[in-house]
């Protein structure tokens, strides 16, 4: 019966009808779900029970006659394979058989919702249009989500996300890890050779062939990661291949690149590579030594040290593009660039001038994202806020920096407020709660890394064949290195119902903030050290989990929550403030909010972000670079972006500045907004309802900054 | 005034040994022992990337801080000074945490 039984030959087979006064015999024909249609046989049920559950075969055989009854009494002609799997779950929850009944179903969804899901566009991932791919992503991930809940986690887990209390991030992704961050050099040395591809190549001898190598990996990456892809010192890697290009040609090189990534819509679902590159306007200490590979994948003779005014170069004319915008003058929405300023780039010469650049680009576009790595601290950054911190271990590879290759295996959230209203103000019961949730969340942890353990043994025949592909002599996921994340909502809501105030409302308020994400991290240390997995906390970007949280809590504690959520409960547009954010609204100076929220950073270790939202404003370029430098040397702020808003027309194409109900140029009302929405630009029609409501509490900076 | 230590750091030890910190009205914060109260302390100074390269370290009363042993020292001798109390003398080790366990971690 159903998916895993061969086909058979048709064959009819009579039946005697339960009224012995009538012996009419019936044909009855299956609809099975490898499209076929096949005579009735009571013992594929019996075969199945067996294949899939424990129970044992009287029992399968009674069951298999009851149901058989059922279907002869309903004087169906025709059944399907699934009707019949429904009947015989229904007879093993008679039974009482529930783990035969959880083994033995089908994962699925109902007719009535593929017909929503094909015409109404799911808003769960503003990065993913609406189109015949995406609604393929949307169904294939709705099985595997149930897949994950029934079967790769423990009920206890499993029910913890469906209610709420946590977050189990990208569960129709539960095949792949979360996210990854690489270098260039291993598509530089090794060429495009991928498991399962038509072709291979080897090396590339020219920058822009190297430039199509990336682009296809990062897309065979994204279809095994369900998060972002990063790309280490982006602009250091290509400068072995730019000694004699013009700065033309150099430019050129740079818009193919962005407008590759960005045009890239076949990826997955429709949607872009969710890309970050990571620029330095100095090279990094870590590769100054490091043999250069060029063209070919053959060393040049130089070190990276002697690339800066290459590498350099490049990271000028990525921003440049950047600046432009796209054919339609909007900001580019990936691939994302992550700026590292440190303290060898104060000393590098030019620096003024780059931080000039790029605060151009912020202001005017808002793609900078500025990643602030104090002292001694290295760091290959991915997705909004996400970075790693490389160890001496890590930094051991950098002499070969193909082997430098990162990943954060899974994403689970805690909801914070929740605990609060459980706690109802003792402090005791909140850390203790805290702590249960932690430890339920590194039970998660574990089994996913279980499941994604089992994947990889099946090693280059297996699904995840490019993960395990070992061009260096180590599976390309170093399974051992995974980082395993605990991220948060709500802090900001959690003290508002715990101590009666927001993080922006009192000194007492942010020290207790304080205390709970310091009382996260140690927990997470000792868990860590327990289970040997290296857990680390992150500021979520609960794109939809502050959202999702926010309903479920107003369903489940309604009286608490009401009271301290943000948005509007009239149009349903609620959410929990993002992680360890200030209340968005809040109306802040904006150097005080990077201040204040960097504080939390340091505990954060996976990373943060604080956002600066421009609205129209558009400050001047010295005057965010007088606000980066200020952020690097006196906060311990992790990383800011600075967030314009734009309009575009849908009827004459113009892109405006802030967010109107018209255009400015036609005054037509087909337009879209495009601004942030937590850690990547994207258009505001294909926001949830949760980000919408936040988008209308912004505080917008736009008297902030000097303009001219 | 405030001092982060955590167990096992040598330096650390050396300056409870000397002084009589209680005294001297400082407040001792033990880090590195599930206290996130000490840590959170750490980190409302803003100090917790400090702390990950070396301890002690010393908070003053204006809220500057100080985490170079030998100005640690002489800060505290000070403030014995104001406050009347005796200190012992230097054990004339090594100014330097040869184990690397004065961090957090």
């Amino acid at each position: 019966m159903g998916v895993v039984m061969p086909l058979q030959k048709a064959m009819k087979k009579s039946f005697k009808q339960v009224d012995k006064d009538d012996s009419t015999d019936l044909a009855l024909f299956v609809r099975t779900s490898e499209e076929d249609i096949i005579g009735w046989n009571r013992q594929r049920i019996v075969n199945a029970l067996l294949r899939e559950t424990f129970i044992d075969r009287d029992t399968a055989e009674r069951i298999s006659i009851d149901v058989e009854k059922t279907v002869q009494n309903s004087a169906l002609k025709t059944v399907t394979g699934p009707l019949i799997r429904e009947l015989v779950n229904a007879k093993l929850l008679e039974l009482g058989l529930e783990e035969a009944r959880r083994m033995h179903t089908r994962l699925g969804v109902p007719l009535y919702d593929v017909d929503h899901l094909l015409v109404q566009h799911n808003k769960e991932n503003a990065n993913v249009p609406h189109g015949p791919e995406a609604t393929n992503l949307t169904l294939a991930e709705g099985i595997k989500k149930e897949y994950a809940l029934l079967h790769v986690f423990t009920t206890d887990v499993a029910d913890a996300h469906l209610n709420g209390d946590m977050h189990l991030h990208d569960l129709g992704f539960i095949d792949r890890p979360y996210c990854s961050g690489q270098s260039l050099e291993y598509v530089k040395k090794f060429g495009l050779n991928l498991p399962n591809s038509l072709a291979m190549a080897k090396p590339a001898k020219h920058a822009d062939v190297l430039l199509a190598h990336m682009v296809k990996f990062a897309a065979a990456l994204q279809s095994h990661f369900a998060g972002a892809i990063g790309w280490d010192a982006v602009n250091l890697f290509y400068a072995p291949y730019l000694d004699e290009m013009s700065d033309r040609q150099v430019k050129q090189l740079a818009q193919m690149l962005i407008y590759e990534f960005s045009q890239q819509a076949v990826a997955r679902g429709g949607q872009a590579i969710f890309s970050d590159i990571n620029i330095y306007w100095e090279v990094p200490k870590h590769f100054v030594d490091v043999p250069a590979i060029g063209p070919g994948g053959e060393y040049t003779g130089k070190t990276y040290g002697e690339y800066e005014k290459q590498a350099q170069r490049f990271a000028w004319a990525l921003f440049e593009v950047y600046k432009e915008g796209d054919g339609a003058g909007r900001p580019f929405f990936f691939p994302k660039p992550l700026v590292h300023i440190t303290e060898k780039f104060f000393k590098t010469e030019g620096h003024m001038d780059f931080l000039n650049h790029i605060c151009e680009v912020a202001s005017v576009k808002g793609n900078t994202y500025f990643v602030f790595d104090r002292g001694d601290t290295a760091k290959i950054s991915e997705c909004c806020r996400l970075s790693f911190k490389l160890e001496a271990s890590d930094l051991e590879d950098a002499k070969e920096p193909w082997r430098m290759r990162y990943s954060a295996l899974q994403n689970v959230t805690i909801n914070l407020p929740r605990l609060a209203y459980k706690a109802k103000g003792d402090d005791t019961k909140l850390f203790t709660l805290l702590t249960e949730q932690i430890k339920l969340a590194a039970k998660a942890h574990e089994q996913k890394k279980k499941f994604i353990e089992k994947l990889m043994e099946l090693g280059k025949g297996g699904p995840l064949a490019m993960l395990a592909m070992d061009l260096d002599g180590n599976s390309y996921l170093r399974l051992e290195r995974c980082s395993y994340l605990m991220g948060m909502v709500g802090l900001n809501e959690l003290l508002k119902v715990h101590t009666g105030e927001e993080l922006h409302d009192s000194e007492e308020s942010l020290k207790f903030g304080l205390k709970v994400i310091a009382h996260m991290n140690i927990v997470c240390n000792k868990m860590a050290e327990q289970l040997g997995m290296k857990f680390v906390l992150e500021q979520t970007p609960a794109e939809s989990t502050a959202y999702r949280f926010a309903k479920l809590d107003m369903a489940h504690h309604p009286d608490e929550t009401t009271k301290v959520i943000q948005g509007d409960t009239e149009s349903g547009e609620i959410y929990y403030t993002n992680s360890t954010l200030f209340n968005v609204g809040a109306k802040m100076n904006p150097i005080a909010r990077v201040e204040k929220e960097g504080l939390l950073h340091p505990l954060i270790e996976a990373g943060s972000i604080t956002h600066v939202w421009l609205g129209e404003a558009k400050p001047d370029k010295e005057a965010l670079a007088d606000f980066v430098i200020k952020t690097f040397r006196h906060t311990n702020n992790d990383q800011i972006a600075f967030s314009p808003e734009f309009t575009c027309c849908l009827d004459c194409g113009k892109t405006g500045r802030g967010i109107t109900d018209t255009c400015q140029y036609c005054g037509s009302e087909k337009i879209d907004g495009i601004t942030r929405i937590t850690g990547y630009f994207t258009k505001i029609s294909s926001w949830n309802k949760g980000k919408l409501g936040e988008l209308h509490d912004r505080y917008r900076n736009d008297k902030c900054f000097v303009t001219k | 005034m405030t001092l982060f230590t955590k167990p096992e750091c040598r330096l650390c030890d050396q300056l409870k040994n000397r002084f009589d910190l209680k005294g001297m009205n400082v407040n001792i914060e033990v880090l590195d022992t599930g206290d996130a109260g000490a840590l959170a302390h750490l980190a409302w100074h803003g100090l917790v990337e400090t702390a990950r390269k070396t301890l002690p370290i010393l908070v003053l009363d204006d809220s500057s801080t100080v985490d170079d042993f030998s100005d640690i020292e002489a800060r505290l001798m000070n403030r014995a000074d104001q406050f009347g109390i005796k200190y012992n003398d230097s054990t004339g080790k090594a100014q330097v945490c040869e184990t690397g366990a004065c961090a957090i971690n």
